[in-house]
């Protein structure tokens, strides 16, 4: 720390590090379970990416047919990965702002565990062939209650505790971490009983399908991930980020823009004409909120970019942050109705706009807190600085590719769909070398992967070390003139 | 702002969304009025009810669980939003023996017997609307529809002419068993070894049904038909 900082009192400090102590164990049971769930999704994606350019791969397999794969491969990166990485950072960030140790670790632990049970019997029931056939939902319908009842267990404290913050002490991370669990199970309830409970018309089943993969994407998985990146950015950098205008505008725009977005994928198939158009221009707003998060992170971080090149947080922040504004400018390139919707509306590019929002902005901010959140709860210091690198770099270089290969093979593969003198044949030789690239690059993340998981099983087997948090996640020195009181 | 307004405004921004595009539409849908045909515009009176005959929901159930959706679409797109329309094979038949051209888009009728319309995710393979019409009258013309769907199930490259076909092989779907007395009459032409034949089983069966009632094609009702004029300039 720079000596020109006055230190946090030490009350602040011995509570920050018993609220750490609090969480040491459902903070490292979601980030590993996640991790290992991370690593099981990126082998599938591997074995679903090969299949489409070589199908007789692992042919003879009922279980590991393309058909029942895939949906394997993006469920478990959505409910094993992503919602576990999400659960951990809600628990974390929820009770240090507070200022409150984690309420029930026994509770939230076991809920954990039931979480991880159901996203188990989900994912075997996709394996043996109950799969339900709703994108993003292909969980046989047993499983829903399940997780629906372990997360409200598992959010049910962090809930309570913004609840009874102090008035006027809101910090913004805390208004997307609260909007994210306030609509997850509004939008999840929703859907899967209107898909799974009542019976209704089923073109209008499939545009809440669309509905729900869009609202999952941009009202939890963004609302947490820029709650996270604004989070730790304001930590590293020991300057939080101020409620003005832009950031209520990014806000808000957020609540007001995404709940509309989601069914442009049905333009053209039978439903009211105005919900695809809806749809689609909500998509294009989506520009708005996102925009005015990335200029706030950068003004946020321009002036650190000395520690940017040290600190992994940082770094996979800015990362995250990259693709996030890629997210804005494809979400208006890629859904324009009779221009570019057709193209994209069935090829590889939705593909990609998932794979980048799933992994290149929600995925690489949860690494970030990863390497944030870990050494405080474990209470020492990431055991590799080089394993962190080949995360990283592995991660940003394969996700890039797999992005670039799908938005722009899903281009070229929309123009052979609808250049209808083109045999079809012909419009699948144009996807096979971007299917070829797209396996490759899921190599190289799942190789990255693995060794994040092992890396995270030995920081919590290992035995701690006091005194070793001075390492990597450590806030790199504030600003002159910001004491470390301001943060929060 | 205080928790409760903080919390008001976030139901309410997600809300009126909520009700707007998922809520309403979802019950206005749900009771979708049947279609009174007209005597002078469609020459026959009563009410406009599509029959598709074949194992729908099992089979529905078995394209859902093996993931056909993520290569093949059920959707024939109005010219505005798509040229489905202009393949010759995809939206009907382009030269139908007996009715002429028929392509025409998807209606809200034709997922009758489904739960879930399964649009589709990406296009790898053609689109399935009107497979079953297609298998009838231009793969198997002449020929059992069903037999061909199933040595195409089995391994679509074996045949010449879908040598470069990306879909997978669903050996799962058939039993390899030993002859015992006679053939069995259903059995796969393909070599199963000595004294060995492959025979669907029951998914398979209730697939290639529902793959059979894949004809979307009949002629929509005058209020349904949206149709732009053919184009004159397809092949």
């Amino acid at each position: 720390m720079s000596s020109t900082l006055s230190s946090p009192t030490d009350q602040d400090t011995l509570l920050q590090a018993a609220i750490d102590r609090s969480l040491r164990y459902p903070v490292m049971f979601f980030l590993t379970s996640g991790a290992a769930w991370l690593a099981v999704a990126l082998c599938l994606g591997v074995i679903a990416s090969a299949k489409v350019h070589n199908p007789e791969f692992l042919g003879n397999w009922a279980c590991l047919t393309y058909g029942r794969v895939y949906p394997a491969h993006i469920n478990a990166l959505v409910y094993g990965w992503g919602m576990q990485a999400a659960f951990a950072v809600i628990l974390w960030l929820m009770a240090r702002h507070s200022g409150r140790q984690c309420p029930d670790a026994v509770m939230i632990l076991t809920a954990g565990h039931v979480w991880n049970l159901g996203v188990a019997l989900g994912f075997a029931g996709i394996l043996s062939g109950n799969g339900t056939g709703m994108p993003w939902m292909e969980f046989p319908p047993y499983v829903w209650p399940v997780l629906l009842g372990s997360y409200c267990v598992i959010v049910m404290g962090s809930f309570n505790q913004f609840r009874v913050h102090p008035q006027g002490r809101v910090a913004i991370p805390q208004w997307y971490i609260f909007a994210a669990m306030l609509w997850f199970p509004w939008i999840y309830t929703t859907s899967n009983l209107l898909l799974h409970c009542l019976p209704g018309h089923p073109v209008m089943a499939a545009g809440i399908n669309a509905w729900y993969k869009s609202a999952l994407v941009f009202l939890f998985f963004t609302p947490v991930g820029l709650g996270a990146a604004y989070d730790l950015a304001g930590q590293v950098t020991g300057r939080p980020v101020s409620g003005d205008a832009l950031v209520k505008l990014g806000f808000w725009s957020l609540a007001v823009i995404a709940p509309w977005a989601g069914m442009q994928k049905l333009a053209g198939a039978p439903v009211p004409y105005f919900l695809p158009y809806v749809g689609a221009a909500a998509a294009a707003l989506l520009f708005i909120p996102i925009c005015a998060a990335v200029l706030n992170m950068v003004r946020m971080m321009r002036p650190w970019r000395e520690t940017l090149v040290a600190n992994p947080t940082l770094q996979f922040i800015t990362a995250g942050i990259a693709s996030l504004m890629v997210i804005a400018v494809t979400s208006v390139v890629l859904y324009l109705p009779e221009s570019t919707l057709p193209l994209t509306q069935f090829s590889l590019s939705g593909y990609g706009f998932d794979i980048l929002a799933l992994y290149g902005f929600f995925s690489l901010v949860m690494f970030g807190a990863t390497y944030l959140i870990v050494p405080r709860v474990a209470g020492r210091a990431w055991i590799s600085n080089k394993l962190v690198k080949v995360h990283f770099l592995f991660s940003v270089y394969g996700m890039i590719t797999i992005c670039w290969a799908a938005l722009i093979g899903g281009f070229q593969q929309g123009m052979g769909q609808e250049n209808w003198k083109l045999p079809w044949i012909g419009v699948v030789s144009v996807t096979n070398p971007y299917a070829v690239t797209i396996t490759f690059a899921w190599c190289l993340m799942l190789f990255s992967n693995v060794f994040f998981f092992l890396h995270l099983i030995l920081m919590w087997r290992l035995p701690a070390r006091p005194g070793a948090r001075h390492a990597l996640g450590e806030p790199a020195p504030a600003m002159p003139g910001h004491t470390a009181e301001d943060i929060y | 702002m205080s928790l409760r307004t903080f919390i008001l405004g976030l139901s309410a921004s997600f809300g009126v969304a909520w009700l707007a595009i998922i809520v309403i539409p979802f019950f206005m849908m749900r009771n979708l009025a049947p279609i009174t045909l007209s005597p002078s515009k469609d020459g026959s009176a009563g009410v406009f009810f599509p029959k598709r005959t074949g194992r729908i929901a099992d089979g529905a159930s078995v394209y859902a669980a093996n993931g056909c959706y993520l290569c093949h679409s059920q959707v024939i797109r109005p010219t505005y939003a798509g040229h489905d329309l202009y393949r010759p094979d995809w939206g009907g038949l382009k030269d139908d023996a007996e009715r002429g051209d028929t392509r025409r888009e998807t209606n809200a009728y034709d997922f009758g017997g489904e739960s879930f319309a399964q649009l589709g995710v990406m296009r790898i393979g053609p689109d399935l609307s009107n497979l079953g019409r297609r298998v009838d009258a231009l793969h198997a013309a002449g020929k059992d529809p069903a037999a061909w769907l199933y040595a195409h199930l089995f391994n679509p490259r074996d045949n010449p002419q879908l040598w470069q076909s990306t879909c997978p092989p669903h050996r799962f779907l058939f039993d390899r068993r030993e002859i015992k007395g006679r053939p069995f009459d259903g059995a796969l032409k393909v070599d199963a070894g000595a004294n060995h034949e492959w025979v669907p089983k029951a998914d398979a069966k209730a697939l290639v049904s529902y793959l059979l009632s894949l004809k979307k094609d009949h002629k929509p009702p005058a209020a349904l038909d949206f149709s732009p004029p053919k184009p004159k300039d397809t092949d």
